[in-house]
């Protein structure tokens, strides 16, 4: 057969475009919308004494990422966040954490900055800070903040 | 078009063989090219969705990402490599429609011209994700390797799997495939299965394309799954089916020439195999030393139930060891293969040319012929005496009203020439062309008949490998 490549060639190309076309598609329908994900149940700490100045802090639900679970603990006094860390993070394999102790100081920085999970992320660790926002928004909204 | 108008009206004239209770199976016309057209589009598509799976797991800050060159192309290599490696499985997986469009020649022979890309591929793969890893982790090559083998899920087996796909590809690079045995290096390649299969789970749990992506892991679940699925149905299940079914035993074991045996086999339903004349089966004797190897050889009969016949000449340790079998052996068979047939025929004459030990082919295919055709056959050997089975085919071709010509001799004697070939088939382009023999012989008819001006479609063939 003669035109045997020519063939393999023309579904090599339609399958590539069928794939990136449904790609795009779907990520722009599943890009999380900030603040969408309300419902997580998470573990809140009620601080010392009650009231608007009060410190309180909460554990967000655990995220799978693929390649590993996180959750994100967050510390606000009032409605100022002052910390956050992620006080269980388990990977599957030394470059997921390699990836992940590079990325979460960072994200740390940038919710500190933003004072909100509406965070850009940290590219290079999509899952990571995909999973970080997620179980951060879900402790901040245990803590009604925001 | 032509095989299929005919088959009925042949099958209605052979009598005392119930030739038209014949199933239809492999013994029935090859698709039409459409469909082969059709799965090449659907094998592109494959390899396409692949490359773009990789692609699309990838951000541009990955690839800035210190070693991210380098393992985006670790996953392209390995992800191109894997689907490359599926695709050389599902050429061999026996799968009636690719035997059918192909022919068990076409096909190997698209299987060795592809085997040198999943090897390296996957070769390539292994050196990038060691190499990206190490420069993310800032340490060397070989300490991250030591690294990915001790500490990531399922990575010792992927490894030991590629160096079992490395062991069986080196194994049938020509130079070394030439000085091993032939059962060796069969079941080495049987280790491509072992490899596949416990290579597998790496890609699952920590290829990018499939973490956290569900349908695609689904999808390449399932496709592999299925090709599984096939090869298991196809070369073994169907097998072992048809050799319960058969229950073949030596009958007769006779010499019919210089190291050249006839086995006589005896079997239940024999009439019932989907046999066209110019196919072979694996066969397996099920004798001490015999059994774990099986051998491909063509029917030098079409079945005459109870018995079907093979007539194999001793090259190999095999095919010298069939001159030592027992009447009673129980046989396994796995066919019948080949498109060396009249389904491929494509003219309503032929023109067939054998050398050596081929002739068995074409003694088995001019039977099978329809009457009209008129063969030329051309047959070419060293020595008189090597032309087995001469009466029967001598007979055949008389019957058929064809013509005969027999060429001893050694090779400058006897040689078979674009001159010599025209004046032995002065209407060439007419016909069909088979030719059957030696690799080499095939090559060298095979580029001649192209030469006198006869279709590729018209020329069929099947060489003949120790």
């Amino acid at each position: 057969m003669k035109r045997a490549p020519l063939l393999v060639l023309a579904g090599t190309v339609a399958g590539f475009a069928g794939v990136l076309g449904f790609h795009t598609r779907s990520a722009a329908l599943a890009s999380p919308a900030p603040g969408a994900s309300g419902q997580h149940p998470a573990r809140t700490t009620p601080g010392v004494k009650a009231g608007p100045g009060a410190v309180r802090s909460a554990v967000g639900v655990s995220e799978q990422f693929g390649y590993g679970v996180l959750d994100v603990k967050v510390t606000v006094s009032g409605n100022r966040v002052t910390d956050v860390s992620v006080p269980s993070l388990q990977v599957a394999e030394p470059t997921s954490q390699q990836i992940c102790d590079q990325a979460i100081p960072l994200l740390r920085s940038e919710v500190l900055a933003a004072q909100s999970a509406r965070i850009d992320g940290v590219s290079g660790a999509t899952y990571t800070s995909e999973a970080y926002y997620l179980s951060l928004q879900a402790a901040l909204d245990a803590l009604h903040v925001k | 078009m032509n095989a299929r108008q005919a088959s009925p009206a042949r099958s209605a004239r052979v009598p005392g063989r119930q030739a038209a209770r014949r199933p239809a199976g492999s013994g029935s016309p090859a698709p039409r090219s459409g469909y082969a057209g059709a799965a090449l589009v659907v094998a592109g598509v494959g390899l396409g969705a692949t490359t773009a799976l990789t692609i699309t797991a990838e951000t541009a800050g990955q690839l800035a990402a210190p070693g991210g060159l380098a393992t985006f192309g670790g996953n392209l290599t390995g992800m191109v490599g894997t689907y490359l490696a599926l695709m050389m499985v599902l050429l061999v997986s026996r799968i009636p429609f690719i035997e059918r469009v192909l022919g068990q020649d076409g096909l190997l022979r698209w299987h060795r011209r592809l085997a040198p890309w999943p090897i390296s591929l996957l070769i390539a793969h292994a050196v990038l994700i060691t190499a990206g890893y190490a420069q993310a982790a800032r340490t060397g090559p070989w300490h991250e390797a030591g690294t990915l083998l001790r500490s990531y899920p399922d990575m010792l087996t992927a490894t030991v799997g590629l160096a079992l796909i490395c062991l069986a590809g080196s194994i049938s690079v020509r130079a070394i495939r030439r000085r091993v045995r032939r059962e060796i290096w069969w079941n080495v390649h049987l280790f491509i299965y072992l490899a596949l299969a416990i290579s597998f789970a790496h890609v699952i749990v920590l290829g990018p394309s499939f973490v956290g992506h569900p349908l695609t892991q689904v999808v390449w679940s399932a496709a592999w799954a299925g090709t599984a699925g096939l090869v298991l149905t196809y070369r073994v299940g169907l097998p072992v089916l048809r050799s319960f079914r058969h229950r073949l035993r030596v009958a007769e074991v006779r010499t019919e020439g210089p190291g050249v045996v006839t086995v006589l086999c005896h079997g239940r339903q024999v009439d019932r195999l989907a046999v066209s004349g110019g196919q072979f089966f694996f066969w397996r004797f099920l004798t001490r030393g015999m059994w774990w190897q099986a051998h491909p050889y063509t029917l030098s009969e079409l079945p005459r139930p109870p018995y079907l016949r093979l007539t194999v000449k001793g090259v190999g340790d095999h095919s010298s060891a069939l001159a030592r079998l027992k009447p009673g052996t129980r046989v396994a068979i796995e066919g019948p293969y080949g498109v060396f047939t009249r389904h491929s025929q494509r003219h309503p004459r032929a023109a067939l040319i054998a050398a050596g030990i081929g002739v068995t082919s074409v003694r088995a295919l001019l039977e099978d012929l329809p009457r009209g055709t008129r063969p030329v056959v051309v047959l070419r050997a060293a020595r008189r005496e090597d032309l087995v089975l001469g009466t029967e085919i001598a007979d055949l071709v008389k019957r058929r009203g064809g013509q005969l010509h027999e060429l001893t001799g050694d090779r400058t004697e006897a040689s078979i020439d674009q001159h010599s070939l025209r004046r032995l088939v002065p209407d060439i382009k007419d016909r069909d062309v088979y030719v059957c023999g030696p690799e080499g012989f095939v090559t060298e008819i095979v580029a001649l008949a192209r030469w006198l001006g006869v279709p590729d479609e018209a020329i069929h063939h099947e060489a003949y490998a120790l």
